[in-house]
């Protein structure tokens, strides 16, 4: 295949995927399912455009985009579409403009302006395929609506709040009965998955939006609620989608939400090679290299992503933990400054105000932050996580631990939240009792060196002293490469701690290349020259030992002294070792 | 939000509340008449007084019933045979059309509380008291009312139209969130056709949740998880009878209550489910607790867990609920939901919640976690795991000395001298020793005897100081057993050596048992301050279900059942079961106590007490091991037949405690019939069986592995494997030496020495039956004692004639202690030893003394063929025979000789006659 001819595929291909966006954006808003079409109209955008056929001034969202990008790209895989994968052509749905009349657009806009029961009322007796979606939507939305009040006024005393949407059972029953009938499309499939999710019954529902996609691949909305029903690998594997490019945004976001990162990557990478300029990808892009931890890209990525989108406030709360983490107080400062002015009601917009205060060491600010963004979003993860980190400073420890569990309540895999409970428990002088939550932390990320020396210290306090489990623990931490190289030293003196003096001069040994790699100085240098030295005169290897020595020469302070004993010890005192000696006795600094 | 502790008792008017206000008003109408209108008589007027306040009190379900239920309740509680009050009911609730029309309702209200100079009003107007019961609940009523916002109000009034409008048939819910709503695949189907299924697992659950007892006491709720704390009485096995009349506990419960009564509504909110208010709902809780503390199994994991899904959405900020499901799934040995609900519960309430002992302290703003420790550690002894208890316990007893929660430290230390006794660890000094024990900081490493000893005596202390009256109770009964089971020695073995004597003490035994019943005075005189007033209303609404005779109280229906009554009549004035609980835990010690010194009356009374008096109230492997002594008892007094189908009786009893006492002792009675009857291949199939039992973790059951390994020496002994069988008993000391089970230790040496005189060794055998004499002596194991000496005189009459007096002194020195307590075996044993002396002695003479000889056999050879101990029975016909022989009564001896071959052919063709 000639490169011309696989340029002409691609293409048309994203020719064919921009035709079939427009229908569906167009599609979307006839429904008012204005979020999907919000999604799929960035998608649009996203898709790189044909310089031949466009003004530079179509492409000007696209223009510049991306120095950081080309940085980044050189060392990454180039992702190549998958060999022989064939995409099933999923026929554009026919409207049936006919049957929805007046009444449609009457309704229409009542719906817009936020009269949901309004809406439903006029579409009463209206058989068309959009009127009878956009009832349904209508109910089901001033169901929600009521809801959300009522979730507010009936709060008790308990913190019962179960507020439910009214009109669910009444839809699920319509809804029913319709599929039994074969009439339902695709658009009240959604529906119908999203009232079943509700009401607790996930794997129907499951199935349903499952038929619903496959018929109608554009709708963003019903790929992400099938995706929140996807908790584990099995039930994603056991799914039967047909093949269509929005299944592989699906499968990226699913490997994303199941912490399967590098699979997740790979296939965003895969997808920007037809939506080079998606904000959208980029931006879960960005999601996943900091679940790894690779903090310089994501800041880069997210410096880029407001530059060409500045009143963006979605995943900004990552941002500001990008920030955090590197400590840059006044471009947090910039960005709460942002996203305040853009949108202060936003629960993100608190975290990032409460991530500023915080970097700041105002905790009880902090902490009001946060709660606000909780009162927006109860089940706003980070938040509580981030509070309970607040309380932690505050020494406020049993706050802390409500705030932990509830976080982790709402998400049992959350291991941030898990290690800070160990972490409060532990502050608490608890160290067996935090075990536990650190065994939980370290099971769900595995990876992260941070959580195995977090253990290791717990098995290494005072009242525990179970070295052989620190031991264990900071080995599984030095294999995936711990960023501090805090193992390597602990490894060396627990062994040595321990008596094997064989294991602790090899870690020794291996913590002092790596901080002669990385040109550090410090106390664990000098500890393990001197280990180092001692041993290696145990075991008469007087040459190592001497070169060690004459290392330490080079310090002042009491371990020149030792050194000096030990080499004297070893018969080759300063008479035999030649000039640095002499210099030492003559010129003592 | 965070770190804020609801207050408890907030009070929300519902549609529910309104009825019993709707009521009320009919009580207590505004008018001036004592008997008001629908009242035929002022008994009738008062039942209603009394179901009003049964409703307002009462904790036996924690939603609110719906307006069918209510008015079948109502009904059910008698005397309220006209329509009258039920239409009224219903037409003032469906006169409730607009929020005005609440707002007059609850003013009219105000109307029937008497005024605060209610000393003014006549006699004869009806008024409700202030600050009565009903008077309280009243004005809660109005004030909540009155707190309402506007939108409270609409949603009263919505919740009113549901209530109303609910069809008195319970329709099927329409969906029901099931029981695992993340995980069932079950639903893809139709979820209609799982409808069905679903209200017959709600029956199900409602059946069981009815079979569960009412514990009627207010115990510290954090005491609910260690029940291993509370039975420190284990046992060592030894006979006693058995009584085979039981009290019908448990058989009666499932009378009462109608299918919807307690029939789970279903959660959908828009159906009007209300919670009861917060008192009722943590009496539940409470009740619940006790039961589950009792007999874990009698509550339905399932069945429960449902409850409590339901009440924890219902109520996510009471946190409780997760400790119920932590002791739920304790109770049924899930591990891993037990740990994860633990963690969860301290998580959330920073042990705060519900410690009753502990005054709040107010400056102290850390939360109790020392508490959590506790818990975890007791959980992980529960579910065998004894060294990560004591990791935990340790930390526990650190946590609480940092905090100074000397409470708690003193829980801690009877929890883990708890630990120690249980569970065989052989050397603590690494795990323990460093935080406490003031003695290891001088540099002295002690035994872990001595260790236990200490901590003994630090919880002990601590708890009489801090007043915890049922700790101090149960420490006691600790020390007994200790002292029951080791020789105390000094703890310092420097210095002037005192005056060591080396036996175990009984009065000190008897003292510390006497002393825990000092309980049982503390609380009869403080009794009333104890009871629950919401136990008290439950019974009495679900008595109301009985025949009513008179409009009195139920009283009359004592008959029937004796429990429920005897708690109901008893209630005001008595003792919370936990220190009922407690007391019948001194009781079975004492059994246990007097079985080990040798007296079987004493054992049997014991135990009979407890099976009488304790077995409502105590938990249900207490009761089960009651039972057990009492079948063991008879077993070995009035052979197997009578034993088994105690037994029989028994199981059905105890139909639900698995791995129990009772499958314990049934294998321990097949194991000796099978032994006796010479079924060696069944012996050996039931001894495997008893192994399995135990746990395989070093250290954790030991009595019972001591017990399984005893009976397979015993059985290779039977199949005269003697050097199998000593090896498995060499092997046995070693162990119990190196746990220190010294009790066990005689025992085992006696077997030892019995296995050398069975191979004809009576010279190896002789320092084994003189060693396992002296233990005897020191823990004053007087019968264990007098069977050392039978098999003492045994092997020295196997060393030849010439030692026949003396062994015929030590036969004769035994006798009382064996005639007066020992079982048919031991009798008969003594009797044919006996007989074997005189026969054997060169200066008796057969001839002259045969009566004597003779009545010995007699007496042995019918007390052995009721135990079908073919072996020994045989012995004695054959002695008899010979005796015959030499006098010359052919007849008599031809007689014998036919019985000796009866059980000779028995023995050598084991066959199974029954089970």
């Amino acid at each position: 295949m000639s490169s011309k001819e696989s340029c002409r595929i691609v293409e048309r291909k994203k020719e064919s995927c921009r035709s079939e966006l427009r229908i569906a954006i167009r599609q979307l808003n006839d429904r008012c399912l204005y979020s999907a079409s919000k999604w799929a109209a960035e998608q649009l955008t996203g898709i790189e455009q044909d310089p031949a056929k466009f003004t530079p001034s179509n492409t000007r969202f696209q223009r510049g985009s991306s120095s950081i990008q080309r940085r980044y790209r050189t060392n990454e895989i180039t992702a190549t579409p998958v060999a022989g994968v064939s995409y099933v052509t999923t026929p554009v749905m026919v409207e049936d403009d006919l049957v929805d009349g007046d009444f449609y657009l009457l309704a229409k806009s009542y719906f817009d302006c936020r009269e949901y029961k309004r809406a439903a009322h006029v579409l009463r007796d209206q058989s068309g395929r959009k009127s009878l979606f956009l009832r349904f939507y209508a109910l089901y939305l001033a169901g929600e609506k009521r809801k959300e009040e009522e979730m507010i006024e009936l709060e008790g005393p308990l913190g019962k709040s179960d507020a439910i949407n009214r009109e669910l059972v009444p839809l699920e029953r319509e809804l029913s009965t319709l599929r039994k009938n074969g009439t339902i499309d695709p658009f009240g499939l959604y529906l119908y998955g999203l009232v079943l999710k509700q009401n607790g019954s996930e794997s129907l529902a499951r199935t349903v939006l499952e038929e619903s996609v496959n018929n109608y691949p554009w709708n963003w909305n019903v790929w992400s609620e099938l995706q929140s029903l996807c908790t584990t690998i099995d039930i994603l594997n056991s799914l039967n989608l047909n093949n269509h490019w929005m299944k592989d945004f699906f499968l990226a976001s699913a490997y994303q939400e199941l912490r399967m990162h590098n699979e997740a990557l790979a296939k965003y990478q895969y997808l920007q090679g037809t939506f080079c300029y998606s904000n959208y990808i980029q931006a879960q892009v960005a999601k996943v290299q900091y679940s790894l931890r690779e903090f310089d890209q994501v800041e880069a990525t997210f410096e880029e992503l407001l530059r060409n989108d500045p009143y963006r406030v979605d995943d900004m709360d990552m941002y500001s933990n990008v920030l955090y983490a590197k400590e840059s107080a006044s471009a947090l400062s910039h960005l709460a400054h942002r996203v305040f002015m853009t949108d202060k009601y936003r629960p993100e917009s608190c975290c990032i105000i409460g991530n500023y205060y915080s970097l700041k060491g105002m905790h009880e600010k902090s902490v009001v932050y946060f709660r606000r963004a909780l009162k927006l979003n109860k089940n706003y993860l980070s938040a509580w996580t981030l509070m309970g980190h607040e309380f932690v400073e505050m020494k406020n420890t049993p706050a802390a631990v409500d705030a932990y569990r509830r976080a982790v309540d709402i998400d049992p895999c959350d291991y941030r939240a898990w290690y800070g409970l160990g972490q409060a428990y532990e502050m608490m002088g608890m160290p067996f009792y935090a075990l536990h939550y650190f065994r939980k932390s370290v099971f769900l990320q595995p990876n992260d060196s941070r959580l195995w020396i977090a253990m290791g210290q717990c098995y290494e306090t005072e009242q525990l002293r179970m070295l052989d489990e620190a031991i264990k623990c900071y080995r599984r931490a030095a294999d995936c490469n711990d960023g501090e190289a805090i193992a390597l030293h602990q490894l060396a003196k627990l062994h040595s701690e321990v008596g094997r003096a064989d294991e602790a001069a090899f870690y020794y040994k291996k913590d002092l290349e790596r901080m002669e790699d990385e040109e550090r100085e410090g106390p664990n240098v000098v500890e393990a020259l001197i280990y180092l030295a001692t041993y290696c005169r145990a075991q008469e290897r007087y040459e190592e030992a001497e070169v060690y020595c004459t290392r330490l020469l080079d310090y002042t302070g009491p371990e020149r002294e030792t050194a000096k004993s030990l080499l004297r010890g070893m018969g080759m005192g300063s008479s035999q070792s030649g000039p640095p000696g002499m210099d030492i006795e003559q010129f003592p600094p | 939000m965070v770190g804020i502790f609801i207050q408890p008792g907030a009070f929300a008017i519902t549609p529910h509340k309104v009825s019993v206000c709707i009521l009320l008003k009919i009580y207590a109408p505004p008018g001036l008449r004592a008997v008001p209108y629908p009242f035929i008589s002022i008994a009738q007027h008062n039942r209603l007084g009394l179901f009003l306040l049964a409703l307002t009190k009462s904790c036996d379900d924690i939603v609110e019933p719906k307006l069918d239920e209510f008015i079948h309740q109502f009904r059910v509680a008698g005397g309220f045979s006209s329509h009258w009050y039920i239409n009224h009911l219903t037409s003032s609730l469906s006169s409730l059309l607009s929020p005005d029309d609440l707002f007059n309702f609850f003013a009219e209200m105000r109307g029937i509380l008497a005024g605060p100079d209610s000393g003014v009003v006549e006699d004869d107007q009806l008024m409700l008291d202030l600050n009565s019961n009903l008077g309280i609940f009243l004005r809660r009523c109005v004030l909540a009312f009155n707190l309402l916002s506007f939108e409270g109000v609409c949603h009263l009034l919505t919740n009113i139209e549901i209530y109303r409008k609910e069809a008195p048939s319970s329709c099927p819910p329409y969906e029901q969130p099931c029981l695992d709503d993340s995980s069932s695949n079950l639903e893809t189907c139709s979820e209609y056709e799982n409808m069905d299924l679903e209200n017959f697992v709600y029956e199900k659950v409602s059946e069981e949740i009815e079979a569960r007892k009412e514990a009627s006491e207010k115990v510290p709720f954090h005491l609910h998880a260690p029940k291993t704390l509370l039975d420190l009485v284990d046992d060592i096995d030894v006979p006693a009878d058995l009584v085979s009349k039981h009290s019908e506990k448990g058989r009666q419960a499932g009378s009462y209550g109608d299918p919807t009564n307690n029939m789970l509504p279903d959660t959908d909110p828009s159906s009007g489910t209300f919670l009861r208010t917060n008192w009722q709902v943590q009496g539940y809780l409470q009740e619940q607790a006790d039961t589950i503390e009792k007999d874990g199994s009698s509550v339905s994991l399932n069945g429960f867990e449902i409850i409590l899904q339901q009440l924890q959405k219902m109520a996510p900020e009471l946190h409780r609920v997760h400790f119920l499901r932590y002791l739920n799934s304790q109770s049924h040995d899930d591990y891993i939901a037990a740990l994860e609900n633990l963690h969860c519960y301290f998580d959330y309430s920073a042990g705060t919640e519900g410690f009753d002992f502990v005054p709040p302290v107010s400056s102290n703003s850390y939360g109790k976690y020392e508490i959590a420790l506790l818990c975890l550690g007791m959980m992980q002894f529960h579910f065998g795991h004894p060294k990560l208890a004591l990791e935990v316990l340790t930390e526990a007893v650190r946590v609480s000395q940092q905090q100074s929660n000397d409470t708690c430290l003193a829980y801690t230390l009877a929890a883990i001298s708890n630990l120690l006794f249980e569970n065989g660890i052989s050397s603590t000094s690494k795990m323990l020793g460093l935080s406490y024990s003031p003695l290891t900081s001088v540099g002295i490493t002690l035994s872990v005897q001595q260790q236990l000893f200490v901590l003994l005596r630090g919880s002990l202390k601590r708890a009489e100081s801090l007043k915890l009256k049922r700790l101090v109770a149960s420490n006691h009964l600790a020390m007994a057993k200790f002292d029951l089971t080791h020789v105390q020695r000094p703890l310092l073995s420097f210095g002037p050596k005192a005056f060591m004597k080396l036996r175990t003490c009984p009065v000190d035994v008897c003292k510390e048992i006497r002393l825990s019943y000092h309980l049982i005075s503390d609380f009869g005189s403080e009794g009333s301050a104890m009871t629950v007033d919401g136990a008290f209303s439950t019974a009495w609404l679900k008595n109301l279900q009985k025949p009513m005779g008179s409009l009195v109280l139920s009283l009359e229906s004592g008959s029937s059942n004796s429990s429920n009554v005897f708690q109901f009549c008893a209630q005001p004035t008595s003792i919370p079961g936990s220190v009922l609980q407690l007391l019948g835990s001194s009781y079975l010690l004492r059994a246990t106590a007097w079985e080990l010194y040798g007296s079987a009356p004493l054992s049997r009374m014991n135990a009979l007490v407890h099976a009488t008096c304790f077995a409502d109230a105590s938990s249900s492997s207490d009761a089960a091991l009651a039972y057990v002594k009492l079948i063991q008892h008879l077993a070995v007094f009035k052979g197997y037949r009578g034993a088994f189908s105690a037994l029989k009786i028994a199981e059905e009893k105890f139909l639900s405690v698995s791995k129990s006492q009772i499958l314990l002792c049934k294998l321990q009675l097949l194991h000796d019939c099978a032994l006796h009857r010479g079924q060696l291949k069944l012996a050996q199939q039931v001894c495997d069986e008893l192994r399995v039992l135990a746990s395989p973790v070093t250290g954790v059951d030991m009595q019972l592995k001591t017990e399984a390994g005893l009976r397979h020496a015993r059985t290779l002994l039977a199949a005269s494997q003697f050097r199998e069988a000593a090896s498995v008993a060499h092997s046995l000391f070693c162990m119990c030496y190196g746990y220190n089970l010294q009790v066990e230790n005689a025992s085992v040496l006696l077997l030892l020495a019995e296995i050398h005189k069975k191979s004809g060794n009576a010279v190896v055998g002789l320092p084994y039956a003189l060693a396992s004499l002296s233990f005897c002596q020191s823990f004053n194991l007087d019968l264990l004692k007098a069977s050392a000496t039978l098999t003492l005189a045994e092997l020295w009459l196997s060393l030849g004639s010439s030692h026949a007096t003396r062994a015929l002194n030590l036969i004769h020195g035994a006798f009382p202690m064996i005639l007066g307590h020992g079982g048919l075996e031991l009798c008969s044993r003594a009797y044919i030893i006996e007989a074997k002396c005189y026969l054997s002695d060169p200066n008796f003479n057969v001839s002259e003394n045969y009566e004597v000889v003779i009545d010995s056999l007699r007496q042995a050879s019918d007390e052995l063929q009721l135990l079908e101990y073919h072996e020994m029975a045989a012995e004695a016909f054959y002695l008899m025979a010979m005796v015959y022989d030499k006098l010359g009564q052919l007849e008599k001896r031809e007689e014998a000789a036919a019985s000796f071959k009866k059980h000779i052919l028995a023995l050598n063709n084991p066959q199974d006659k029954d089970d």
